[in-house]
């Protein structure tokens, strides 16, 4: 759950009076546009980017202009925009207009929880408006804080003496950073991130002006939802499978899923978080989802998960693969129950599809749940195997993907031949 | 701000050796003991540890106790009145709803001075929570575990501290050995125990950590307290993306570490661990080569590459965790602890190709799975039969279903389209077995079935008779002579059924109609001997066995004989029966479509349809040795579908009309659990309390069927039928099958429609919108197009044609549909719709016999309806059958609050 640009960045930081750029969104009226390039001198014009995108003044998608006619051009250039970030594709769905902010210096300012330190920790810089990988680490200050107490005043006059800052932008800073806490702290941030912050000499004294904004809130922390952001924000995250799944997120019982690949050929429903490492990395392009379904699902949520997830994948599948480690506390005959159930719904509303389901796990109730779902699937005649903990579990990986590349060969329609499937 | 701790730790670490983790002298106390999870772990725990769990909490639950092997262990209200109570305590285990959890470790921390150990297995705990209890911890000199760990466990000092490492049998995976294991992942933490046993490797102290974004115990602490424990020769690290904790990690002793999750690094959210979202550094590569800098090997370690160094492998599969352990021990001159405990090839406990070939490397065999489960597969093997769960069957069913949208019935997942194309007895047989019979089994079916059928001198026929004469509908008579059919008439043949079970149901037999050595039972047989075997000679009994060995072989009927003949006695009809329903029920049974109390009822279940069927055949035609003028002794060999035609019709079929017949029947068979017919079937079964399905009575269930039929359900067929006598009975129509009948269908087609829609506009212009409609065209689903069909129809038409089977009356109604659009009474042209197929199978049957004079139109209607209750009835046995399984006492009332009353 990530948040990137001003429009709704200049929406949280009015939350702790942070000074930011001025902001139009993608509905200002030329004379609106034209008011800001009289007042500025210049406008930029960036893309619309749902969720957390980086990098896009590298990909040349920050326009800027200081006349109307450049301005409208860019506004047409970029509101559609794509943006490829690693494996994934962005498209933009509008613009905002920001006004251009003199500034002597550029500060990069983040806050998020290190690993290293384990306690939040603040990263700054005096040398900002670039990626912070690019810098040299003697030129970062990070900083771990007590989360009891939070970001202080003395922690950035410290940090920034520590990297010989100017002296004209260390009290600015220190007056306003701080308030940044309070928005980390109170909305379920997992991290901040400002940058560029631009010191703005207008009026004789440097104020900090914050020109980008970027954010990730913790699905774990209820928080966020008191900033009553509207849900297409986040929209962009969640596919419509994994929204329904989502539905399902209690603290019993996990229902993580992640669309691997629409086109895939495996369902394969994972328990345990080693477990979906593992079985998600081995499957390759052939898993249609990653999940982890572990902790001890109720039947009734297994059952609500199973029926999701079939009515989505099943009819693409070539292989229902249901595979886990030896299970601490996951009751396997209630969760193997929920799914067999869910695979005769499935086939009783749906019609047969052919199928080949290869189990592997161990764990509490283990027979009684292989057998529920071995009589289920002889009821269906759907052909399978189980295998127990006793088996390397990337070895039963490496028999479904055997079973899948079969399937592929004419296999399936040797399956849908025998189930008498039209 | 921090306790001091272990000097070296910029933050505070209390363990300084893996051997204070898991003590016999800790003491613990269970946060939220009863919830689900914990009430379910916390006594295994408690009971592999000898006992170190003092006391739980729950608000609001003080009084009550957790029972264990060892105790109950009282639960409080808090840990204050814990402690008041003089409980003393070093370990908190947290089982708290995630937004509860912050707030349990302030209050143990606070109230108990003496606490060292925190582990916290919930999940989804937020990160700023995560980071106030590390402060509040630190701060008070506390190692926090967790959240969303497994917690911690020692095969020597045989400890468990937390969640359920090891599962519910700790020692079958926590073996003791050298081995320490820190796993990001609780469910490999156990998974890794259990494939290092397999080369030869136990463990000492098994740490879970979780994968939280903060992972509160992490890798260094461990490997520091691993470094001082002289017990562990050798650690296993299993690590996922995201996080820097494994960064510059050094041991003086050798380690094996696992980095999975290359593949994460395409999330942009987290799924699964929560803190296995890597940043740019953190990903799963550098990890990996983090350990590889450190091991100074070029490599991962594989089977087929198998690089290490003395310092340890890295491996991406826990898989290669055994083997690459035992070659960097090698390198340190050290052994395996014990003798290998099986292995990790692929060993399929369970499988089925469900008759498919498969290629030679996916066909691998079933083999016995590893002690304890070998035995709990093989009391499996004794679990004969299906198990239905039960529960409210009101509205649902298990038998059968209405597609809405194709508006296609299933019965048994089979649809009834395809059902058609089966005869009677094979429905019959299907409805209540979930497989259709093999040529033998529709032989024997039909033996049984017409054996019984004759009803000369029973009372069921007086019943039947009586019924008839004082006016009653085909359904309500049928009712009068099921009833007669109570359980006193099949139980013979059920206490026999019983016997065959009993005697066989653990026996290898899986087909009756292959050759079976049933020696053992023979020799069991004797006990069973006053279920199986007559004292007296019944020379129909003996015409029957000769005829069910003739065609063909039946396990059942030949042990019967043998058996017969062993115990000096001689072979009954009810034992005949039993074998019968028995050799046709079998491979259901093993296969558990259908439960053990299915099979025995099957006889009861046999004599109803014989019934249903016979007394349909007015007294007159019946007599001590013929049925419908056909001599018993021939009538078993006869299919049941053509004795049902003659019960129906008084003659014999030609060969088209038998299968018209038959997809007639089949078409009616079910629309699904909600018509009334099915209604009244469940209802019945309900109220006799399926819950002890020996007091369920069948033939009840068929009178619940019937009495939920009537002239509107069943007997509606008609209207579509007098609708075409009326159009046809005057016209030189002989044979609906007569291609060259010479009438002109269009015109009569199409002055219906004229004349149609001037009735409809006289109608509407007087104000009665209630005005007649003609039957069977249009269909509320299969609307809309310019020209609709209703697939249903289609099918049938389709199949007929295939066949060569004409029907003037169809044709007829096709020409109806075009002539209505014509005439401007539809806006498209309407589908023909399924009741008029039944309408005109049937009218085409009797037409002969109509224009003959020999049936009369109240005879159409009579045939009509008794047609709709020989097909409904095969729907209606699975129903009864199904509920019977499934249902619950009672399930189909519905409660007061839901009932209206109009006043």
């Amino acid at each position: 759950m990530q948040l990137t640009g001003m429009l709704w960045g200049r929406k949280l930081l009015d939350l702790v009076e942070f000074p930011h750029s001025e902001v139009g969104g993608p509905e200002s009226s030329v004379d609106e546009i034209k008011d800001m390039i009289k007042k500025h001198g210049e406008v930029f014009i960036k893309p619309v980017f749902k969720g957390g995108v980086g990098k896009k003044g590298k990909s040349g998608l920050i326009g800027r202009a200081k006349n109307i006619g450049d301005a409208l051009k860019e506004k047409e250039r970029l509101y559609f925009a794509e943006h490829k970030d690693g494996t994934a594709t962005y498209k933009a769905d509008g613009v905002t207009f920001e006004g251009a902010v003199p500034a002597k210096y550029e500060i990069y300012f983040s806050i998020s929880e290190s690993t290293v330190f384990r306690a939040p920790t603040m990263t700054i810089t005096h040398h900002g408006g670039v990626d912070i990988e690019e810098l040299e680490p003697s030129k970062i200050a990070q900083v771990p804080f007590d989360p009891l107490t939070g970001l202080k005043a003395f922690h950035v006059s410290n940090a920034l003496e520590g990297l010989g800052a100017p002296a004209e932008v260390i009290s600015p800073l220190v007056q306003n950073l701080p308030k940044l806490w309070d928005l980390y702290n109170n909305y379920g941030m997992l991290m901040l991130e400002l940058n560029p912050i631009r010191m703005n000499p207008a009026g004789g004294r440097l104020t900090p002006v914050a020109c980008d904004f970027k954010c990730a809130f913790d699905q774990d922390d209820p928080a966020w939802k008191r900033l009553g952001l509207p849900s297409h924000v986040f929209a962009s995250d969640y596919s419509e499978f994994e929204q329904e799944i989502n539905q399902l997120r209690t603290y019993q019982g996990q229902s993580d899923v992640f669309i691997m690949n629409d086109k895939g050929t495996i369902t394969a429903p994972t328990f345990g978080g080693g477990a979906n490492a593992m079985v998600t990395e081995l499957l390759g392009e052939d898993a249609i989802i990653s999940s982890d379904f572990g902790g001890n699902p109720p039947y009734e949520k297994m059952n609500d998960i199973a029926r999701i997830s079939f009515k989505y994948w099943l009819p693409q599948s070539n292989v229902l693969f249901i595979i886990g480690g030896k299970a601490n506390n996951t009751d396997i005959y209630e969760t193997f129950r929920a799914m067999a159930d869910g695979l005769r719904a499935f086939f009783n509303e749906r019609g047969p599809v052919p199928l080949f389901v290869v189990v592997g796990r161990g764990g509490p109730n283990l027979i009684r749940g292989m057998s529920y779902m071995k009589d289920t699937l002889d009821t269906l005649r759907v052909p399978y195997r189980f295998f127990g903990h006793d088996s390397a579990m990337s070895e039963v990986i490496n028999y479904a993907l055997a079973v899948n590349d079969w399937m592929k060969a004419g296999g399936r329609e040797e399956i849908k031949a025998a189930m008498n499937i039209s | 701000m921090h306790k001091q701790g272990v000097e070296k730790f910029p933050y505070y670490v209390g363990i300084d050796n893996l051997s204070q983790l898991a003590t016999k002298d800790d003491r613990v106390v269970v946060l939220n003991i009863l919830g689900k999870e914990s009430s379910t772990v916390t006594p295994t725990s408690h009971e592999y540890s000898g006992g170190n769990v003092v006391f739980g909490t729950g608000p609001g639950k003080s009084g009550k106790s957790l029972p264990t092997k060892l105790g109950n262990i009282p639960v409080y209200n808090s840990i204050k009145e814990g402690m008041l109570a003089g409980h003393k305590f070093n370990v908190v285990v947290v089982y708290l709803p995630p937004s509860g959890v912050k707030d349990g470790v302030a209050e143990a921390v606070r109230h108990n001075p003496d606490l060292k150990k925190v582990i916290v297995l919930t999940e989804k705990i937020s990160v700023k929570d995560a980071r106030i209890m590390r402060a509040i911890c630190q701060t008070n000199g506390v190692d926090l575990f967790g959240g969303n760990c497994l917690g911690l466990a020692d095969a020597w000092n045989h400890v468990r501290l937390g969640g359920a490492l090891g599962g519910s049998h700790p020692e079958e995976s926590l073996i003791k050995g050298s081995v320490a294991i820190f796993s990001n992942s609780g469910n490999f933490t156990t998974t890794i125990a259990v494939y290092l046993a397999t080369a030869g490797w136990g463990t000492t102290t098994s740490v879970s950590s979780g994968k939280d974004v903060y992972i509160q115990y992490g890798p260094k602490e461990f490997i520091h307290a691993f470094d001082n424990d002289d017990r562990s020769k050798v650690g296993v690290i299993y690590s996922e993306p995201g996080g820097y904790y494994e960064h510059g990690l050094e041991s003086k002793k050798p380690l094996v570490a696992c980095v999975v999750g290359r593949w994460k690094a395409r999330l942009s959210k987290a799924c699964g661990h929560a803190g296995s979202l890597a940043g740019s550094g953190d990903d799963a590569f550098a990890k990996e080569k983090w350990f590889m800098d450190y091991f100074g090997v070029d490599g991962i370690y594989t089977p087929g590459n198998p690089v290490c160094s003395k310092k340890g492998a890295l491996v991406t599969n826990i898989a290669h965790i055994p083997e690459a352990l035992t070659q960097v021990m090698k390198a340190n001159g050290m052994k395996p602890d014990f003798e290998p405990q099986g292995s990790l090839a692929l060993k399929a406990w369970f499988g089925s190709n469900q008759g498919l070939k498969l290629p030679k490397n996916l066909d691998l065999p079933q083999v016995e799975a590893i002690s304890p489960y070998n035995e709990q597969i093989q009391a499996l093997d004794k679990q004969v039969g299906a198990q239905f769960r039960r529960e409210t069957m009101k509205d649902a069913s298990g038998a059968s279903m209405m597609d809405p949208s194709t508006q296609v019935s299933k019965i048994h997942n089979t649809s009834i389209l395809d059902a058609s194309k089966h005869t009677f007895e094979a429905n019959l047989v299907y409805s209540l077995l979930k497989e259709y019979p093999s040529a033998y089994g529709e032989t024997i079916a039909n033996m049984a079935l017409n054996g019984y059928v004759n009803q000369h001198g029973q009372p069921a026929l007086a019943a039947a008779e009586a019924a008839r004469e004082n006016g009653s509908s085909p359904n309500t008579v049928a009712a009068s002579a099921v009833g007669i059919v109570g359980r006193k008439t099949a139980q013979k043949a059920m206490d026999a059924a019983q016997a065959l079970l009993e005697l066989f149901q653990f026996s290898k037999l899986a087909n009756p109609e292959a050759d079976f050595d049933y020696a053992a039972q023979l020799k069991e047989g004797a006990k069973c001997k006053d279920a199986l075997v007559s004292a007296s000679e019944d020379g129909c009994a003996a015409k029957w066995a000769e005829g069910l060995k003739k065609a063909g072989n039946s396990v059942f009927v030949n042990f019967c004989l043998d058996l017969a003949k062993q115990e000096k006695g001689h072979i009954g009809c009810d034992t005949l029966l039993a074998a019968t329903w028995l050799t046709l029920g079998w491979t259901s049974l093993r296969t558990k479509k259908i439960s053990k109390s299915t099979l025995t009822r099957l006889p009861w279940y046999s004599r109803v349809f014989s019934t249903l069927v016979g007394i349909t055949a007015p007294a007159s035609r019946q007599t001590e040795d013929s049925f419908c003028g056909v001599k018993i002794a021939d009538l078993v060999g006869k299919s049941f579908t053509e004795t049902a035609f003659m019960a129906l019709l008084g003659r014999a079929p030609s060969k088209d009309e038998l299968f018209e017949f038959q997809v007639l029947l089949g078409l009616i068979i079910t629309n699904g659990p909600g018509t009334i017919s099915a209604q009244g079937a469940k209802g019945a079964v309900s109220a006799d309390g399926p819950e002890q399905p020996d007091r369920v009575q069948v033939n009840k269930g068929f009178i619940g069927f019937l009495s939920h039929t009537g002239f509107a359900h069943g007997g509606n067929g008609y209207e579509a039928a007098a609708f075409l006598i009326e159009k046809f009975k005057d016209q030189p129509l002989k044979s609906a099958d007569d291609k060259n009948h010479g009438i002109d269908l269009e015109k009569i087609a199409m002055d219906t429609a004229k004349e149609y829609n001037a009735y409809k506009n006289e109608q509407k212009a007087i104000g009665n919108l209630e005005y007649a409609k003609i039957p069977c065209v249009n269909h509320p689903v299969f609307k809309g197009k310019d020209v609709n069909m209703d697939p249903r129809e289609e099918f049938v038409r389709k199949l007929f044609e295939e066949k060569g089977l004409d029907n003037v009356f169809l044709d007829f109604y096709h020409h109806l549909v075009n002539a209505l659009f014509k005439a401007k009474v539809s806006k498209n042209v309407y589908c023909v719709n399924i009741d008029a197929v039944i309408a005109v199978i049937l009218l085409k049957v009797v037409w002969r016999e109509y224009k003959a004079g020999d049936m009369k139109e109240e005879d159409i209607e009579q045939a009509s309806f008794s047609t709709f209750l020989f097909g409904r009835m095969i729907g209606c046995a699975a129903e009864i059958d199904d509920h019977t399984n499934r249902g619950r006492n009672m399930d189909t009332r519905t409660p007061a609050s839901q009932v209206s009353y109009v006043g």
